[in-house]
Order: structure tokens, then sequence, then C-alpha cells
């Protein structure tokens, strides 16, 4: 187990008493790209939203390590500083807060809890313009309110750079693709792979294996009923699309 | 009472920030316009009359009430449109902690005369504790026929959603809350202009008005 990033081990949850998860085992390593699969209802939203600490939600059996340390104990706001981070299926408005204060806020508070200095405005906005140029994305959004009135595609896109920002060890890509034109999936997709590096790992949650013809997973599971029932490579995939999750439900 | 008389086509700014006892009349003659804050931090009771005495006037009416302990607020607005083609905008907003009350009374009356009328009331508002209290009441009066009219009033709490968002963005929700609170409240704040202000004997300049914001913000 040398060099794991992530060890969940046996892990259970629930929502308002109505298990979810039924004993989740999985490794992955710095470098490693995952996608988890399943029917809808499998848990596999429940699993994003148990790793980075949504309180709605119950662990009630289990273990989660990330880098050696325990997971579950942080509150969520520890758990994104120690560089976990979640593409929100459904990304949150926030009606008169500013892009550019928000993730601000948010970059600074994660240079402090890892001992650094914060950036100025200027710095920030320097940082800010080559992720944009990086990810190939206008900055016409900066100063309008989080995620107001965007478009489906502006929101995803907008998830995509701001984990460009916070440059997480582990981002959970939660039904990136539902809702996306073409178009959009491509340049959330090479997102993804241009920020991909030795050092970091990604989790792909998707129903569909669209996604998977432009980010390609080490590994392909099969999440079933709160249990991963399969593991595979990218192929497996493939065979799912052509068969369905028919088997597993 | 106090008595305001706005002349034809004169253009006037008005601030009153804690002011306990306010009942305010103010008379808008032809083509007058008339912008009005009000803030209040501590508990009051407000009467804020306005009448379009003739044709083409305009009246924003800006009022945030951002209380905590014991205190309580009364605002009792009196739109009065007499005369037509005038416009008027209310947004009113309450935010309230511990076991503060808010109570909010929005008359707007359009007179047969005054047609072609452009109103609108907005009531927002936030209780930040279970025991803070908000009791809201628009009435409309409407006797002309062809006007425009419409009023909105909602009370809710910070929204969970997006402290966990935030919190998923390294953000704790101590400082989410805060962020929050001063998104609901910066919108009424930032349309105080700098220059050509009465204050009516107010003893905060708009100025002292965010330091003023700020630290009840920080103290929640």
């Amino acid at each position: 187990m040398l060099n794991a990033l992530l060890e969940i081990r046996n892990l259970h949850a629930s929502i308002a008493g109505k298990e979810i998860l039924k004993g989740i085992d999985l490794t992955i390593r710095a470098g490693e790209v995952h996608a988890i699969m399943g029917p809808n209802g499998a848990g596999k939203s429940t699993l994003s939203a148990v790793l980075t600490g949504n309180p709605q939600y119950e662990v009630t059996e289990g273990s989660v390590l990330l880098k050696g340390k325990d997971l579950l104990a942080m509150p969520a706001e520890q758990r994104a500083r120690e560089g976990v981070f979640l593409s929100f299926q459904y990304p949150v408005e926030i009606p008169g807060v500013s892009m550019v204060n928000f993730m601000r806020t948010a970059v600074n508070e994660k240079r402090k809890y890892t001992g650094q200095e914060p950036l100025s405005a200027t710095a920030f906005l320097k940082l800010m313009r080559e992720k944009r140029a990086l990810l190939d994305m206008a900055d016409k959004l900066n100063n309008r309110s989080v995620n107001e009135g965007f478009s489906g595609g502006e929101k995803k896109k907008n998830e995509i750079l701001q984990m460009a920002m916070l440059e997480p060890c582990l981002s959970i890509l939660d039904e990136t693709d539902s809702g996306l034109d073409i178009d959009a999936l491509r340049v959330v997709a090479e997102g993804v792979n241009k920020l991909k590096t030795p050092a970091n790992a990604s989790i792909v949650i998707t129903h569909y294996q669209r996604l998977l013809d432009y980010i390609v997973p080490d590994f392909v599971h099969v999440l079933a009923d709160g249990r991963i029932v399969k593991t595979g490579d990218k192929n497996l995939a493939l065979e799912l699309e052509k068969n369905g999750y028919a088997e597993f439900e | 009472m106090d008595t305001l008389s706005l002349n034809k086509g004169e253009q006037r700014n008005l601030v009153l920030i804690d002011k306990p006892e306010l009942d305010l009349h103010v008379l808008q003659e032809a083509g007058s316009l008339l912008r009005l804050f009000v803030f209040d931090f501590h508990s009051a009771k407000n009467i804020l009359h306005i009448d379009h005495k003739a044709a083409n006037c305009v009246t924003e009416i800006y009022h945030l009430a951002f209380l905590h302990g014991a205190d309580s607020v009364f605002t009792h607005t009196r739109m009065h449109h007499e005369k037509g083609e005038g416009i008027s905008r209310q947004m009113v907003k309450f935010v309230l902690d511990d076991a503060a009350k808010g109570e909010f009374f929005g008359e707007l009356v359009i007179k047969p005369d005054a047609q072609h009328v452009d109103a609108q009331q907005t009531n927002r508002n936030l209780l930040l504790s279970k025991t803070a209290t908000m009791r809201t009441r628009p009435q409309l009066e409407i006797y002309a026929d062809d006007v425009k009219a419409s009023h909105g009033a909602t009370t809710g709490q910070l929204d969970d959603s997006a402290l966990f968002y935030m919190q998923q963005r390294c953000i704790a929700p101590e400082e989410g809350r805060k962020m929050l609170l001063r998104a609901f409240i910066m919108d009424i704040v930032e349309k105080v202009p700098e220059e050509g202000l009465s204050t009516f004997g107010s003893r905060l300049s708009p100025k002292d008005l965010m330091v003023t914001i700020d630290s009840i913000i920080e103290q929640r």
C-alpha cells in the first residue's frame, strides 16, 4: 500500500436512516484516474458527498485515509484545504458574492492552512488569468456572482477553473458530463487532462461512457447497491455502454 | 411628524441611520425624485409616508434593519400615488438574530387619477436564529386601471447548500456566513450615493455605515 493517496475501507453511510453505501473498499494512488460507474441510485453521488464531508450523510462504519490522515475526522473545509476537490453535479448559485472575491478567499484560506502568505489582489488576478488561459476559458465571468445566471456549460467550466486555482491532490468529478453539449464536454475534459500530474489523482463519477472517451481512466469500477461489484480497465466502460447495467440491478 | 416638500423637479437623497422614532411625511411635486435610505441597527419605529401630489414623480425607498438581542423594528411605508406617470421602488430587508423582532407593513395606494404608475415593493428577510420573528404585510390598494404594480415578500435562512459549497472551497462556515450576510446587505448599501446627501440629523456618514455593518457582522 505504498504511496496510497486515498484508502477507503469498508465504508458504510446512510442518509435519514437509510443505508446507501454498504461497504466500499477502494485504494487510489497518485497519478491514477478512477472511473466510478453504475445505475441511478447505486450510491455514486453519496460516495462523493461522504468523502467531502457533506453534513447530510452519516458514516456508520469504516475508515477513509488521505495520505495516511483520518479524512472522516476533519470538517469539510479542512478536507478541501488538504486537497480534496469536488466538481459539483449541481454547482450552487451564490447571489451577491463575486467570483473573484469567492475564489480569492478560497485560495487564501488554503494558503493560510499550508503556511503560505496570502496572495495580493494583483497576484491573485494574475494567477486567475493564467489558469483561464491554460484552460482556454474567457474571463467574462469574473465579476459576476458565483454561478448566478451561468448556463449549464459555464457552471461546469467554472468548476474546472476552481479546480485549477486550488490545485487539489484528489479531484472528484461528480457527473461532470451531465447537461453538457459535446463542445463544452471537450473543453471540460481537456481542462481536466491538462491539470493531471504524477502527484494528483481523480475520481470520475459518471453514468455514461461518453466522458471516458476524453478522460481515459486507469481503472473502472461498477458501483451497484452501495458496493463496488466489479473492477476493470477502460474496456469495462465500453462493455457497460454496450450491455447496460442490467446484470448489476 | 417631520414634513418635507420636494419642489417641482427637485432631486433629494436622504439617508437616515438609527433614528429610534421616525415619522416622516414627504410631499412630492411634479418631476421630483426622492431617494430615501433608512438603516436601523437598534429598536425603532418608522412611518414613511410619501405622497406623489403631481405627475411624473419618482421615489426609491431602501430600508435595512439589522437587529440582534431583543431589539425590534416596526416599519410602515405609505406610498401614495395621487397622480399619474409616477414610479416607486421599495426594497425592504430585515436581518434578525437572537430574539429580534421585525414587522413590515407596506401600504401601496394608487388613486383613480394615477394612471400609468409603475410601482414595485420587495421585502426580503433573513432569520439567523430560531427565536427571531418576522411579520410582513403587503397591502396594495389600486383604484386606477392602467398601472403596473407588483410586490413580493420572502423570509428565510442562510442557504445551507451555499455554505457547504463554500466549505468545499476551503471556506469555514463562520467565514461563509459572513460572506453571505454581506452579500445580502450590500445591494442596499451600494446604492447609497457618496455625495449630495441630506442626513436629517443622522450621526453616521455612509462611510461609517459600512464600518458599523462590518462590526455587527463580525459579532454574529
